[in-house]
């Protein structure tokens, strides 16, 4: 009958790391851990020597095996490369030993897995606002394996019972089970057992943000800056939750950790403990754009079109504390478009006429732009907006149509 | 459009797909498929008639979860191929049913949709419901339909099974109501084998006044 419930597809298994790497979302209720304390337990070329340790290595190998051939990786050298080079700098004793992938999933996430191979979202990525928010997360990620985490979660005595969690995995990974990605893994409810397995406690949550905000002032990098992703993230689920009339996300990793804002003083006092004063720290802002720069709108289409209103508007006015452009401009008009209620059309041409006044308005824009000057019967306008729209675009997709309606 | 609600639900639970109609009384043959028979058929809220080529399996309506307005029909199973039928969704409607409350939703139609419009709340729709993380517009080109000015669009998608899918709708919006026929099927051997399906059922389709 429930032939699949032990099956995990190596989506799943992404997914089930995702939760895990609720990671970097999880609340403190004990005393803050200080970064001083947080010596890496592992060095340069760590490899495990007792048998259990082994046991999941081996799993992980298999695991990371399929992962790495998922045909939901981002592949652009040049990003890997960026991201790699990033874990490099910022993984502390163990940074060479890293390997990282992009996942293309329109979600805030990013996970470490046991062997030292990190998972990273495209969602998380459109969510850095700097290269240093970016560093902070890596950093996090890679105090959970300098800390060996997951190996003394797997010891703890209430995790003994995940033994089938792992046998389901080695048969998830061994065959191709395919499952679904419903943009929500708590829906994916063959991942329960998975999710304990991965699911750090809130003492090891407090060591990776130490042991983060250690590693980031150590390499030059503004240590309060993972205290910003932090309140951007709970900004983000706030306004979400707030625009459906909700208390909070269904399912979100609130539920179950119940201290945010403690965490995020801890982050800030953290922060300031690790700050030597009159140094000079980086954020790194233009770098981290010009490496995203192609596939930001990418990332921002995948956010957007998830049409979540709250979160969507949220996230780009956060972008846009940095300043707008006509991307975001674009964009935020596509977030009402896309929301459809009542006046939203008017707003939406607003923020496309906005968005092609900047020079690096996308061609998108200019259709848009034409789409509502012509529902607003500005014909004469309309057709020079869908010209602008072919000059950019010659070969667009929707080019026949444009043609058809320009006459 | 409910198959690709129901396709992630399946996944999600992880029971075989058969198990979804435990709203039946599954012992005693129920099913959630019916036979569509090649002749002359009423689909959707009966507004729209077609014929199929071939036998095909309609997913039957259950109340809870299905708008009247659409009906969806397979050959393989929803996991590889499906077809859709909208007849006349009114302005305002949604193609799916869905919580107010839910985190992201599909637009809502309105009457006064472009084909640039409807093929965006497709694509809401997909990555939604469906789980597309990966969405590509192939075309979007004028096309008669129903004996008006429609349009087709083609699009595929990498869903979150690693599948990739292609898909192509054909559709028009008359006197404010869309009636829309949608294919959509694993893009290697499925889609190409059942498009002949497809253009023929729409070749075929009417509006019953």
């Amino acid at each position: 009958m429930c032939a699949r419930c032990f099956e995990v597809s190596r989506r799943s298994l992404l997914i089930g790391g995702g939760a895990a790497a609720a990671a970097l979302t999880t609340g403190i209720a004990e005393a803050r851990v200080l970064p001083k304390d947080m010596v890496p337990l592992v060095g340069p070329g760590y490899k495990p020597t007792d048998k259990d340790e082994q046991g999941i290595w081996q799993l992980m190998d298999r695991a990371e095996e399929e992962i790495s051939g998922s045909n939901l990786l981002i592949n652009d050298p040049k990003l890997t490369g960026y991201l790699r080079d990033l874990i490099g700098k910022v993984g502390g004793p163990a940074a060479k030993d890293f390997r990282i992938y992009l996942a293309h999933i329109p979600e805030f996430n990013a996970m470490m897995f046991p062997t030292g191979f990190a998972v990273v979202f495209s969602g998380l990525l459109l969510r850095m606002r700097n290269e240093a928010q970016l560093a902070g997360v890596i950093a996090h990620e890679s105090g959970h394996f300098l800390r060996r985490h997951m190996i003394r979660s797997w010891r703890d005595e209430r995790h003994k019972t995940d033994i089938f969690a792992i046998a389901a995995m080695a048969a998830g990974v061994g065959g191709a089970a395919g499952g679904v990605y419903l943009g929500d893994y708590v829906q994916l409810a063959q991942l329960g057992t998975i999710l304990s397995l991965f699911s750090y406690s809130r003492a090891m949550e407090a060591e990776a943000d130490a042991m983060g905000v250690r590693l980031l002032a150590e390499n030059g990098y503004q240590p309060l800056e993972m205290a910003t992703v932090w309140e951007q993230l709970i900004g983000e689920e706030t306004a979400s939750a707030r625009y459906r009339r909700k208390r909070r996300r269904r399912g979100s990793l609130f539920d179950t950790h119940p201290s945010p804002d403690s965490r995020l003083a801890d982050l800030k006092l953290s922060a300031a403990e690790v700050t030597v004063a009159g140094k000079a720290y980086d954020n790194g802002r233009e770098r981290y754009l010009a490496e995203i720069a192609s596939i930001r709108p990418m990332m921002l289409d995948d956010q957007v079109k998830l049409n979540d209103p709250g979160a969507s508007q949220y996230l780009i006015e956060t972008l846009a504390r940095d300043g707008w452009n006509g991307l975001l401009r674009y964009y935020e008009g596509e977030v009402w478009r896309l929301r459809n209620r009542h006046g939203d059309d008017a707003r939406a041409a607003l923020s496309y006429a906005a968005a092609v006044a900047y020079p690096d308005a996308p061609a998108d824009a200019w259709r848009w732009h034409g789409i509502s000057l012509m529902k607003a019967g500005r014909s004469a306008e309309a057709k020079s907006a869908f010209g602008r729209y072919l000059t950019m675009k010659p070969d667009a997709s929707d080019a026949a149509w444009v043609r058809q309606v320009i006459g | 459009m409910n198959h690709l609600t129901r396709l992630a639900l399946a996944c999600a639970s992880g029971v075989a797909l058969s198990a979804c109609s435990s709203l039946g009384t599954g012992e005693y043959g129920y099913s959630s498929y019916a036979l569509v028979r090649v002749r002359q058929v009423n689909v959707g809220d009966g507004s729209l008639t077609v014929t199929p080529p071939r036998p095909y399996n309609r997913h039957r309506a259950f109340l809870w979860s299905d708008v009247r307005d659409v009906e969806d029909w397979t050959l393989n199973g929803p996991y590889l191929d499906g077809i859709s039928f909208v007849s006349g969704l009114k302005g305002g409607a949604y193609l799916i049913r869905q919580s107010k409350r839910a985190d992201q939703q599909v637009p809502k139609f309105r009457s006064d949709m472009t084909p640039p419009e409807i093929v965006a709340m497709l694509e809401s729709l997909y990555r939604v419901k469906g789980g597309a993380v990966e969405f590509r517009t192939l075309s979007l080109q004028p096309r008669p339909f129903l004996g008006t000015n429609g349009f087709q669009f083609d699009y595929e998608h990498l869903d979150g099974d690693e599948l990739w899918r292609k898909g192509r709708a054909v559709g028009a919006v008359i006197d404010g109501k869309l009636y829309l026929i949608l294919f959509d099927a694993a893009r290697s051997h499925y889609y190409g084998t059942i498009l002949p399906d497809f253009e023929s059922i729409v070749a075929s389709a009417q509006l019953r006044r």
